[in-house]
């Protein structure tokens, strides 16, 4: 692991429009390997397009990201590489509802990565304990509540071993008392070291385990610090005032 | 001269004997149909110029009348120097119809698939044909089991057009009973019920299938 770049997400004065309509405006973040960075924000502020850009969901028109020293869009191969060096979790799951839990998990390890059935099942059955979700491998998620299935498409995500795990409000579609579950499994994901970028209005994850704080309000990167003097002190009225609405 | 029960027993095998070319017809034309239509769906839905000409295509098929097809291909078509077989024709011809209808369910049953179930497999990375095939057509195929088994049917219907080439089918083969015999009400009955029959299997034979597919859901 020593050739790693010591950058896993680079990204330099993104811009994104759509149509005429200026989302994302000169953003410039860079995340260090290792480190969980959270991005929130009001709605509507770009954060779900910036990180929808970063694995390539979403088209951007200018600018550079750079995964891991590739460019993205430079080349098709190695874009390729970089993005599915990239796990997303959704706010909706998204897992696939004809397929069983651990089918979810082994399709794209089987059709991707090209792995046996035993090695795929093998190592899905792995993330799906890590998720402590292993005897739920052969129901399907319209079987599970929320918070399970959320955690399945974690470990499905995490089946690929990416460098980055992307989250995209992953607990804004659950009812309260499932939230902890799935904080647990994200914790537990920083707590081996991975690096992660997510984008989530917990800000008691954020002061727990993030070692970056991102605000954004329309388009922009008002503010960008740790989490001690973000809590501690945001310098941005607009941030302070976001802070002070969702802390209450 | 009133419906003769003993007559029409009597003409049950000679229209029986043609049940298979029927079902060949309807099931090569069904599986034809079913083929060209998800091609036509995949090729319009890709866009560009070959999106908008399918799209053209889809809607003049669906304009024209089957026997207009079957005429065509049939009779024209030699001219050009290409000499096809009457059960080539009709299945052909068939398939082409439908095919036309049935892009419009596939085009529906993609429609209706979440749009995150593709974001999710770009994220994992699966491949244009991978994700068609392992995430868009299963899912695809629960939400038109129900218009593709009323499309069957209908293409099970439409195997007497077959008749104007002189392919032996059923009802072709009870017409001809019935102008032998100048009987018509037993002959073309029982080719009715026999249709009727067909059509049932065919309607028990998708509720089945539904089952199946929605087996893994709470619906």
């Amino acid at each position: 692991m020593q050739d790693l770049p010591k950058t896993a997400v680079q990204i330099r004065t993104l811009n994104k429009w759509y149509g005429a309509f200026h989302v994302l405006k000169n953003i410039d973040l860079h995340v260090q390997r290792g480190s969980r960075v959270v991005v929130c924000g009001p709605s509507g502020s770009g954060k779900s397009t910036l990180i929808r850009c970063i694995n390539g969901l979403e088209a951007y028109q200018d600018g550079a990201i750079l995964l891991g020293g590739t460019m993205l869009g430079s080349q098709a191969k190695a874009t390729a590489l970089a993005r599915r060096q990239t796990g997303m979790v959704f706010q909706g799951f998204n897992l696939f509802p004809h397929l069983t839990v651990l089918s979810n998990c082994t399709l794209a390890l089987r059709r991707v990565l090209g792995k046996s059935r035993k090695e795929a099942e093998d190592l899905a059955l792995h993330h799906l304990r890590k998720v402590k979700i292993p005897e739920q491998a052969h129901k399907y998620p319209a079987q599970l509540s929320g918070g399970q299935q959320q955690r399945v498409a974690i470990a499905r995500a995490m089946c690929l071993s990416p460098r980055v795990m992307l989250f995209d409000e992953p607990t804004s579609a659950l009812d309260p008392e499932m939230i902890k579950e799935v904080l647990d499994v994200m914790i537990g994901l920083a707590q081996d070291g991975m690096t992660m970028l997510c984008v989530t209005h917990e800000m008691g994850f954020a002061r727990e385990v993030a070692d970056q704080v991102v605000f954004m309000d329309e388009g922009r990167i008002i503010e960008q610090a740790s989490p001690k003097a973000f809590f501690g002190g945001a310098v941005h009225p607009r941030a302070r005032m976001f802070l002070e609405t969702i802390l209450h | 001269m009133g419906f003769d029960p003993e007559f029409a027993l009597s003409t049950v095998p000679t229209i029986l004997g043609a049940i298979g070319t029927t079902l060949l017809v309807a099931i090569s034309s069904g599986l034809g149909a079913s083929a060209l239509g998800f091609c036509f769906e995949m090729v319009r839905r890709g866009g560009g110029t070959a999106g908008l000409i399918t799209r053209f295509l889809i809607d003049f098929i669906r304009s024209t009348p089957v026997l207009a097809w079957l005429y065509f291909l049939y009779f024209v078509l030699p001219f050009y120097g290409i000499r096809l077989g009457a059960m080539s024709v009709g299945v052909i011809g068939l398939s082409l119809y439908f095919s036309g209808y049935l892009a419009e369910v596939f085009k529906a049953g993609i429609d209706a698939i979440p749009k995150g179930q593709q974001e999710a497999a770009k994220a994992l990375s699966l491949g244009r044909l991978d994700t068609i095939v392992f995430v868009i057509a299963p899912q695809m195929l629960r939400n038109i089991a129900a218009p593709m088994g009323n499309y069957f049917v209908s293409i099970l219907k439409a195997t007497p057009y077959l008749a104007v080439l002189a392919v032996p089918e059923m009802l072709g083969r009870a017409f001809d009973v019935a102008s032998e015999t100048y009987r018509y009400a037993e002959p073309l009955t029982v080719a009715g019920i026999l249709f009727l029959a067909l059509a049932l299997v065919i309607s028990r034979a998708v509720k089945r299938l539904e089952l199946r597919l929605f087996k893994d859901s709470s619906h």
